[in-house]
């Protein structure tokens, strides 16, 4: 299946910083792609490559299997860095430039302001709006028209915890609705709730990209606790698979070279061995932990 | 074509609600006739009368009012030079010239309808100046001369060139500097630089060069009208014989702004 967007050794410099090293990826069809990276990793400037509104100095890069276009544009919904709109016009009046310009019917204004909760403001001004309205009319400017590609950077930027959960119900809706999501973001644990796939960026060069699972493997750990420590540390030490146990007070950290055993067998297990747990955990690596292991891995 | 009046429309969405551009707008077209009619009251009442006649001539009559109110409002053209840079930069400030694109313009659309929006506003304004003409032509009519002496209407063309080249200067520094109070003051600051240079060039080092400087070469389509009585008929003939080539470096810089504008507004980074 043809990529959405197919970049390859995309470069860019700012005088002798260089912002982007041949960064190469595609971002399938359908999928909820995730631009990850630290403030100042590139990602912005990649996404203003590709919407032609910063030239690269080298690379190149497609959308739709296509050399890009002012007609692609038209047909992706993009919210880039901030909100741009005209301060003095209503958000009515803004979204009616926007309309004309992607050739989208204006009766469409209505349902993207009912969308974003803006339905009622429509006639203010665009000054007179809060950080958040501001950045909840950019997202109604992108679903104009219902691109079946949206192009996301920092959406939740200036909401407050309900407007960002909002946008993340939005963009899992959309995405089961079949669109394709591009998402640049440094906050790990919005892109871990909604992302398929991710491309990883640290200092201007691709560190990974693929599907969340494959591109930040997150480990996985079991912590159990006994009575009998030291009946249970023999029982663990025996166990297969089994790649370093570490005492952590009154329980065991157990890490697995293979994926842990299920919880209820290690139960049994260990009572068919003449020891009862007291305390029996699954623990996973958070995301934020599993990308800043692998940037400092990247970095040394 | 369809896709050109699109995108007119598409900028007129933009004017269409703007208060200041309408408040600007307003003060161009009230400014010129009003700075025309306060000179046309120096010069009538203000030099003594010979045999009933001014010692200036008619500067308002037909057919010299074609010469003379396409003057006087080459001195206000920095008016809509203001206009243009406000509406430039306001693009820049509110970065939609970043949004135009991205939600589906090329630049080459972008840049070349703010050039064909400054080409509509000198014709408007050229509009404007033709009307004052007509306004102070039939004004000073006296029944000995009752045509309105089309012979001098070539000013009008003049006009239109010397504020495509004043307004085409604005277009390039608020492209450039893209912060309207900067972008002024450089636009000022060039125009008063550029006068200084011709005089300094022109009275002390003998030099013709700086007569052909942008803001120089169009200023001199349109020669000083109102000492025409004093100026003997040979310097008219020098100009005369000189207009050809001021019109010709006059579009030639024109094109040059054109050319560096979209140029730049293409491969910059927005």
């Amino acid at each position: 299946m043809t990529p959405i967007l197919s970049l390859k050794n995309i470069d860019k410099s700012y005088g002798r910083i260089q912002a982007l090293k041949g960064v190469s990826f595609d971002v399938p069809q359908g999928s909820v792609f995730g631009i990850l990276g630290p403030n100042g990793s590139g990602k912005t400037t990649l996404l203003g490559i590709v919407m032609d509104v910063l030239a690269s100095n080298g690379g190149s890069y497609s959308w739709f299997g296509n050399p890009p276009s002012e007609k692609q544009r038209r047909e992706i919904g993009t919210l880039l860095e901030t909100p741009n709109f005209y301060h003095y016009l209503s958000a009515q009046h803004n979204l009616e430039i926007t309309a004309a310009i992607k050739q989208k019917p204006v009766a469409d204004i209505e349902r993207v302001l009912k969308l974003v909760r803006l339905y009622e403001r429509k006639d203010s001004k665009f000054q007179t709006y809060s950080l958040g309205m501001k950045q909840r009319l950019a997202i109604a400017s992108c679903l104009i028209g219902n691109p079946s590609v949206l192009v996301f950077d920092e959406p939740t930027n200036g909401l407050d915890p309900a407007g960002i959960a909002e946008i993340r119900e939005l963009i899992i809706d959309l995405s089961a609705g079949g669109k394709t999501i591009i998402l640049a973001s440094h906050l790990l644990a919005e892109v871990e709730k909604v992302c398929t796939h991710v491309a990883i960026l640290q200092q201007g060069v691709l560190i990974k990209s693929g599907d969340v699972k494959s591109a930040l493997s997150q480990e996985e750990w079991m912590e159990l606790g006994s009575a009998d420590m030291e009946k249970l540390k023999e029982i663990l030490d025996r166990l297969p698979g089994v790649n370093k146990i570490i005492s952590s007070g009154n329980h065991f950290q157990v890490y697995f070279n293979a994926p842990a055993p299920d919880p209820g067998w290690l139960n049994v297990h260990c009572f068919e061995q003449g020891i009862a747990l007291n305390y029996l955990q699954t623990r996973k690596e958070s995301l934020e932990s599993a990308f800043i292991e692998l940037t400092n891995n990247v970095s040394n | 074509m369809r896709n050109f009046f699109h995108t007119l429309r598409i900028e007129w969405l933009k004017l269409k609600y703007y208060r200041t551009f309408w408040i600007l707008l307003s003060v161009i077209v009230v400014c010129i006739p009003a700075f025309n009619y306060v000179i046309y009251d120096f010069t009538d009442n203000s030099f003594p009368k010979i045999n009933g006649q001014n010692l200036l001539g008619n500067p308002f009559s037909f057919p010299n009012v074609w010469k003379t109110v396409p003057y006087n409002a080459g001195i206000l053209l920095f008016m809509p030079a203001i206009l243009i840079i406000t509406l430039f930069t306001n693009e820049y400030s509110y970065r939609t010239h970043r949004q135009n694109i991205i939600d589906g313009w090329s630049r080459t659309r972008f840049i070349h309808i703010k050039i064909i929006e400054v080409f509509l506003l000198t014709l408007f304004v050229t509009v404007i100046v033709i009307l004052t003409c007509l306004y102070f032509g039939f004004l000073t009519r006296t029944p000995s001369q009752p045509k309105a002496g089309w012979q001098e209407f070539r000013f009008i063309f003049y006009f239109f060139v010397e504020m495509l080249d004043y307004s085409l200067i604005a277009l390039f520094f608020a492209m450039l500097i893209r912060r309207a109070g900067l972008a002024m003051g450089i636009f000022f600051l060039y125009m008063i630089v550029e006068q200084f240079v011709v005089s300094l060039g022109r009275n002390k080092y003998k030099v013709t060069w700086v007569d052909y400087l942008p803001e120089e070469v169009s200023d001199r389509l349109i020669p000083q009208p109102f000492t025409r009585r004093m100026i003997s008929p040979a310097n008219n003939s020098l100009w005369e014989k000189h207009v050809p080539l001021y019109l010709s470096i006059a579009v030639l810089y024109i094109i040059i702004y054109i050319f560096i504008v979209s140029w730049r507004f293409r491969k910059a980074d927005l």
